[in-house]
């Protein structure tokens, strides 16, 4: 039976209690007014898309799994703790590099400006400042293992976004420059090349002949 | 012509060590009046101030590049022949092209050492 054929026959049935009075009405009437009541249920039920059911059902799972991926990406934990961490051990790398590069160029100047009259104490001078730009340069040691940490954090959230990424589906848009990205085009600011400069020195001074 | 080594020698670099270097190895050179600024807006107030020989610029950096100071300096009627060389870490072809077009005297790439500076300066001023 059709959907629309039972709901109009359900209609008619409650016309016709509502015109008689349904205390009057026989109980094998109600039971099969409740019979037609029953087979229009399940004709309506049994008419929905049962693709549409199954998108739902996609639905779900996709933002049960998004829900896990998101939770697995630890956002909170990557804006809260890993990110300032690596921000402040960015800031010591270059405050401790400012640091031996100041002292060892003190150093240096002093050396440069030593006069070598007194041969005991000019060597005297050039031990002891040797000693305290040896002393400066372990500046290496302590940034390298900070930078270390910087790099492990930055592996940390590459590997959670691309499995986001990944799970999700998730492809790239095209985003509008910032005015930073077009100042830095517009003035050719890309900074230090990689493994040495992208034009070397010989091939720049062919072109200043 | 020899070249003044009394003449100033205007430094522009937004890193202070690295003006430090380029002063000490010319004072190595035997340069003797270096000043410095800390970007081009800074150094076009210097040079409109008083006459240089010599600028040494790097290009990056805020809120005037070198190579916008380069372009200033190069409109300037009075600034426009002043020897200019950029120390750069912008290495690319375009940028050395781009700087030459604009009139650039030199052009260095950093990591650079005291005879690449002392070759250009040579090139740019003639021998001392």
């Amino acid at each position: 039976m059709a959907a629309a054929e039972a709901a109009q026959k359900i209609r008619i049935a409650m016309d016709q209690l509502k015109a008689t009075g349904v205390r009057e009405r026989p109980l094998v009437e109600v039971l099969d007014l409740s019979h037609q009541m029953a087979d229009a249920m399940a004709a309506f039920f049994g008419s929905l898309d049962r693709s549409i059911i199954a998108e739902f059902k996609y639905l779900a799972d996709f933002i049960q799994k998004a829900r896990d991926e998101i939770s697995g990406l630890q956002a909170n934990d990557i804006k809260d703790t890993r990110l300032p961490g690596a921000s402040v051990e960015l800031d010591a790398v270059v405050r401790d590099t400012e640091r031996a590069t100041e002292t060892i160029m003190t150093e240096a100047e002093k050396l440069m400006s030593v006069e070598p009259t007194d041969l005991a104490a000019y060597k005297a001078d050039v031990d002891a400042a040797m000693m305290r730009i040896f002393e400066a340069c372990s500046f290496q040691d302590l940034t390298g293992q900070r930078v270390t940490k910087v790099i492990s954090t930055l592996r940390h959230i590459e590997e959670r976004v691309t499995r986001f990424a990944g799970a999700l589906g998730v492809t790239d848009t095209k985003q509008a420059e910032t005015a930073e990205e077009v100042r830095a085009r517009e003035l050719l600011l890309s900074g230090p090349a990689m493994n040495g400069p992208s034009t070397s020195q010989d091939d720049i001074d062919a072109l200043f002949p | 012509m020899a070249v003044d080594l009394n003449m100033p020698v205007l430094v522009v670099d937004d890193y202070q060590t690295m003006i430090r270097i380029i002063r000490n190895l010319l004072i190595q050179l035997g340069f003797k009046n270096i000043e410095d600024a800390r970007d081009g807006r800074q150094a076009l107030d210097k040079l409109n101030g008083g006459k240089f020989g010599l600028v040494i610029s790097d290009w990056n950096m805020e809120p005037m590049t070198g190579y916008e100071l380069l372009e200033q300096v190069r409109a300037s009627d009075t600034l426009k022949s002043t020897p200019f060389i950029m120390v750069t870490a912008e290495s690319k072809t375009e940028n050395v092209i781009a700087a030459k077009k604009a009139g650039v005297s030199n052009y260095i790439v950093k990591p650079f050492n005291a005879e690449t500076l002392k070759g250009k300066l040579k090139a740019v001023l003639g021998e001392f």
